[in-house]
C-alpha cells in the first residue's frame, strides 16, 4: 500500500516536471515572436512619442535639409538613446515632408544629392541606390520601396517628428 | 549588419550586397589603476565609433565582434592570430576588411596586415556625454565612411 502510494507520488512528480519542462519551452517560443517584436531593427519607432528635432518651421524650404534628434529607446533588454535622422522639405503643394534617411535596399544612409551625376535625388552610396525628392525608389537601382516617412505635427511653430513608416501606411 | 541573429540572416540572403567586413581592433588590459580609467574610456569610444560607422554603412558591411587583445603583448605574435581572423572573414567571402583602432602600436606593423587599418587619435574628453565628443564621433563617421567608400 504505502509502496503504491509511493509510485504515485513519483509518476505525478514525473508529471509535474514534463508539464514543467513543456511549460517552460512554450513559453521560450513565446518569447521569441515577442521579442521579434519589440526588436528596434524590424520596428524603428521606439517609444512613439513626437519629438522636438530643433528646426522652426520657417526654416523649413523646398531643399532636403538634414536633421537630427535624441529618443530613448527601449528594446527588450535595453533602454539606449539612439540618434534618430531625418530629411525635412516642403513639397510643391506646400506641405511638410520629413523622410527617413535609411535606404530600403539594405539599410545605409542615403544623402541628398550624394551623387553628382544625379541632382534632386537621393542616394545611397552603398550600391548606387536613387530615390527621387518626393522619396521613390527610381527603378533599376536596387531598392524596392520608397524611403520611409516620418509623421509629423508643427506645435508653436516648431517641427516634431514621430515614428517612420513606409509611404501610405502612416 | 552587425553580428547579430537577425542581421546574419539578412546577409545570408544578400551576400552579394555585403562586402566589407568592419573590425575594431580593442586594447584590453587591468594592471595600473591608474591607467585603466583611460582604457574603458577608449574601449567604450571605439565601440560606439563603430557601431555609428556600422549605422552609416550598414547595407555593405559587417560588424564582426571586436578583435580583443592584452594591451602589452608582442605585437608580432597578434599580427599572425589577427591575420588568422582576417582570413577566416575573406573566406566568407569579404572583399575588403577594415581594422579600426585608436592604439598606435599597429601603425608599425600595417604592411603586415592583411586589412587596412584605420588608425585613429582619440579625443579625451571628461565625460561620454560630452558635446564635444559627439562632434568628433559625427565627424570622423563621416570622413572614415568616405574612406571606406573611396575602395568600393
Ligand atoms: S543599401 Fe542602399 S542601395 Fe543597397
Amino acid at each position: 500500500m504505502s509502496d503504491k502510494k509511493k509510485q504515485v507520488t513519483r509518476r505525478q512528480f514525473l508529471n509535474y516536471t514534463l508539464t514543467g519542462v513543456g511549460g517552460f519551452m512554450a513559453a521560450g517560443m513565446l518569447i521569441s515572436p515577442l521579442r521579434m517584436a519589440i526588436d528596434p531593427v524590424l520596428q524603428p519607432s521606439g517609444d512613439g512619442d513626437f519629438a522636438n528635432v530643433g528646426l522652426s518651421v520657417d526654416d523649413i524650404t523646398t531643399e532636403p535639409q538634414p536633421v537630427e534628434w535624441e529618443v530613448e529607446q527601449v528594446d527588450a533588454w535595453y533602454k539606449s538613446d539612439v540618434t534618430r535622422k531625418a530629411f525635412v522639405f516642403k513639397n510643391d503643394q506646400d506641405e511638410i515632408v520629413a523622410l527617413s534617411p535609411k535606404c530600403t535596399h539594405l539599410g545605409c544612409m542615403v544623402s541628398w544629392e550624394g551623387s553628382e551625376s544625379h541632382p534632386d535625388q537621393f542616394y545611397c552610396p552603398c550600391h548606387d541606390g536613387r530615390f527621387t525628392k518626393d522619396g521613390t525608389n527610381v527603378e533599376g537601382t536596387p531598392p524596392l520601396e520608397p524611403l520611409h516617412v516620418y509623421e509629423h505635427k508643427v506645435e508653436n511653430g516648431m517641427l516634431f517628428l514621430g515614428k517612420a513608416y513606409p509611404r501610405g501606411e502612416a | 549588419m552587425k553580428w547579430r541573429q537577425d542581421d546574419v540572416n539578412k546577409y545570408i540572403t544578400a551576400k552579394e550586397y555585403i562586402d566589407t567586413a568592419l573590425l575594431s581592433l580593442l586594447p584590453f588590459h587591468i594592471l595600473k589603476d591608474d591607467e585603466i580609467s583611460k582604457q574603458a574610456y577608449q574601449s567604450d569610444v571605439l565601440q560606439i565609433f563603430a557601431d555609428e560607422l556600422e549605422r552609416e554603412l550598414s547595407g555593405r558591411t559587417m560588424q564582426i565582434p571586436p578583435y580583443t587583445y592584452l594591451h602589452h603583448t608582442d605585437k608580432q605574435q597578434e599580427v599572425s592570430r589577427l591575420n588568422t581572423w582576417i582570413k577566416e572573414i575573406e573566406t566568407q567571402p569579404f572583399k575588403h576588411t577594415f581594422l579600426i583602432t585608436f592604439d598606435m602600436g599597429w601603425k608599425k606593423y600595417e604592411r603586415q596586415l592583411e586589412g587596412q587599418l584605420i588608425w585613429l587619435p582619440v579625443i579625451q574628453v571628461d565625460h561620454i556625454h560630452d558635446n564635444e565628443l559627439k562632434r568628433w564621433m559625427h565627424e570622423n563617421v563621416k570622413q572614415v565612411s568616405e574612406l571606406i567608400r573611396s575602395y568600393w
